[in-house]
């Protein structure tokens, strides 16, 4: 193995929010010259931060693992901007894996990105709350753009200098059309769910009520 | 004293003075040249001696006797025979010249020669029994009679010799063997059907014309292979053989350790056992038979492997506990009078939360020269818990629960109308949406206790 690894700081932690997603355009009658005849849409898959950071300083490479019947399905991004462009006709899930710089010593994260390409409402996802999954239709066809946070816990006290020389954690106060999530954004769903929990409390009352009723008769 | 010293006395001629030290007794081989032989051949003619016998030499070649009977030969004559009208042959034929002459002159092969008896029609017949079949086949269609006739023609001459047929046969564009055959068979099935439909051997008249050509097909293919070919088929099936021959192998093994495991179920067919999960199933099966059986062998038999690895997560603990005193007590010396009176497990704790703000000390040490804004804007955070160190995303660190519970969950959190994954997981709405997720949980514990108090309260109704 390589060099001895650093000494981890304990009981600390290091949060780097990331928004990943997928746009995707129909194309029309000009197609790339090299597409397949029966390929619709033109798709990018991206990892970047919330302000479009291409945060290089953290991330060494991004491995896009896409559908097998795509010619050489694994695909490694290793500069950035970290995103990948293809054509395609069909949705499928696109395994993501986020290789960190040599200095952090971690181990690589991985996760599902469903690659969305034709645009959809969930009915029951209303005032904005759509599982983290925006869905807009101002720069491109279809979007599906998720939040999300790296956590580094415990970093070695050299990724940690990393970390700390530019501050890496900024949102935007407000929500805009270029940013959505934003500090706004966050304290609306914080208060949404309080206001769930509420409601909760409300009904776990009733019911401890209703079962202090029932023990006594 | 030796013999060869009464040799010299009596003056008798030593025969064997060139061999020195050899005892009078035993026969020495004479000096005649002898072939070089060795092995068995010169044990042989050690055996043998001196006296080799002379090869036999058997007398020359022999030839048959003369014939010496005393018959006369039967005569033999070259007669004039007529195999058809206008064609005379001879040959020679047994018996004298009068009595041949005597005899038929035909040929012995005369009942050889048969005809076959292909239908025979004019036109008139012909679309008799053809006329209303005519839209039936469209091979029919582009035949008219006399091409019919000369086919039929053709067929009775070369004796259905199809290759031959197909060659003589003068008619307008190319046609296959299998177009004439099939032509043929149907006039013909419908030349009988018409004449007696009750014959047996109508049905026999049927001719496939695509089997046919299918055939055809397949021997070229089969024909055409070449040699790398026919190895690799043959490789294949001697492999499938081995293939079959292990899988004939095992099952027989596994068949007689069913036997010898004297299984309850030896009587039923063994077929759920052949997989390795039947295999395990089985065997749990007889465990639990065992241990019903005979209730003073209860224990299941140990896992070496687990009592190994207890062990060494004993002596481990041990290790950490020793090392974790040494930094107790250079760290606070005052509290260890107290500690000695608390119980082990106190200590324990006590010694992992001292251990911890020595940590929490330095990483606050470490941010010291940030203010509370600058840390957020970088993300950092002293959370002084002990939480498995590594990367993570925050979203993959939301609870989950038990599938049936967090199906319910999910169904609460929609109708609280709220995403089962918060659009921003960041670190105060996870942890608000960790504190739902707790109430929600313990809502419906709640309820669950009230439903069957309920349940409870009707039965005594």
């Amino acid at each position: 193995m390589g060099p001895v690894p650093a000494k981890r700081i304990k009981t600390l932690s290091v949060a780097r929010p990331i928004i990943h997603g997928n746009s995707a355009k129909k194309m029309g009658d000009v197609k790339p010259p090299n597409a397949p005849v029966e390929h619709t849409h033109i798709w990018t898959i991206f990892v970047k931060g919330p302000n479009g950071e291409d945060l290089s300083d953290i991330i060494k490479s991004v491995v896009f693992k896409l559908h097998e019947t795509y010619p050489n399905p694994v695909r490694t991004v290793d500069a950035p901007p970290f995103e990948l462009t293809e054509t395609g006709w069909g949705e499928f899930e696109i395994n993501v894996k986020i290789h960190f710089v040599e200095a952090a010593g971690e181990k690589p994260i991985s996760f599902y990105h469903h690659l969305r390409l034709h645009e959809y409402r969930n009915p029951l996802a209303t005032n904005g709350a759509t599982g983290g999954n925006i869905v807009s239709t101002k720069n491109a066809d279809v979007e599906s753009i998720f939040y999300d946070e790296v956590v580094f816990n415990e970093p070695n006290e050299d990724f940690f200098k990393v970390l700390i020389a530019k501050p890496g954690y900024l949102l935007p106060s407000n929500k805009s059309d270029k940013v959505i999530f934003s500090k706004q954004l966050e304290r609306e769903e914080i208060d949404r769910i309080k206001i769930g929990i509420g409601k909760v409390d409300e009904e776990t009352e009733v019911l401890r009520k209703k079962l202090a009723k029932l023990t006594k008769s | 004293m030796s013999s060869s010293d009464i040799f010299d006395v009596l003056n008798i001629q030593n025969r064997r003075a060139g061999s020195p030290g050899s005892s009078g007794l035993t026969p020495v081989p004479s000096r005649t040249p002898k072939p070089q032989v060795s092995g068995m051949q010169r044990e042989l003619y050690n055996l043998l001696g001196d006296n080799t016998p002379p090869i036999a030499v058997q007398k020359g070649s022999k030839f048959k006797d003369k014939m010496r009977t005393m018959a006369k030969p039967s005569p033999w004559s070259f007669a004039e025979f007529e195999p058809r009208q206008a064609v005379k042959l001879r040959h020679w034929v047994k018996g004298s010249k009068e009595l041949v002459e005597q005899q038929p002159q035909g040929s012995a092969f005369e009942k050889y020669n048969t005809k076959l008896t292909i239908p025979e029609f004019t036109e008139e017949e012909y679309n008799s029994f053809m006329g209303e079949k005519d839209e039936t086949k469209d091979a029919l269609q582009k035949w008219n009679f006399q091409d019919i006739k000369q086919l039929f023609d053709t067929c009775k001459k070369y004796d259905m010799r199809w290759f031959i047929i197909q060659d003589r046969l003068n008619l307008e564009g190319e046609h296959t063997l299998e177009d004439l055959k099939e032509l043929f068979y149907l006039v013909c099935r419908y030349y009988f059907l018409a004449k007696n439909p009750d014959n047996p051997l109508i049905e026999s008249l049927s001719f496939s014309r695509e089997k046919e050509v299918e055939r055809k097909k397949y021997l070229q293919r089969l024909l055409s292979r070449s040699a790398a070919e026919i190895a690799e088929e043959e490789a294949l099936i001697v492999e499938s053989k081995k293939f079959e021959m292990a899988a004939k192998k095992t099952s027989s093994e596994r068949e007689s350790l069913l036997r010898l495991l004297d299984s309850p179920n030896s009587d039923k067919p063994i077929a759920q056992f052949l997989t390795s999960q039947g295999m395990a199933q089985l065997y749990n099966g007889l465990l639990s038979d065992k241990t019903k059986k005979r209730k003073h062998e209860q224990t299941v038999p140990e896992n070496p492997w687990m009592k190994q690895q207890q062990q060494f997560a004993q002596q481990k603990q041990q290790m950490q506990q020793l090392q974790e005193q040494k930094i107790v007590t250079n760290n606070n010396i005052p509290n260890d009078q107290n500690q000695i009176k608390k119980t082990k497990k106190q200590k324990q704790e006590m010694q992992i939360a001292v251990k911890r703000k020595a940590d929490s000390e330095y990483a606050e040490q470490l941010l010291q020269g940030f203010t509370l804004e600058e840390r957020k804007s970088l993300g950092v955070q002293t959370h002084g818990e002990k939480l498995p160190s590594g990367v993570y995303l925050r979203s993959s660190r939301i609870s989950t629960f038990k599938a049936a519970t967090q199906t319910k969950i999910a169904a609460t959190l929609q109708e609280l109308e709220l995403p089962s994954r918060p659009a921003m997981p960041t670190y105060q709405v996870v942890h608000n949406h960790e504190i739902l997720l707790a109430r929600i949980n313990s809502m419906l514990d709640l309820k669950r206790q009230v439903d069957k108090l309920e349940a409870e309260k009707d039965v005594k109704k």
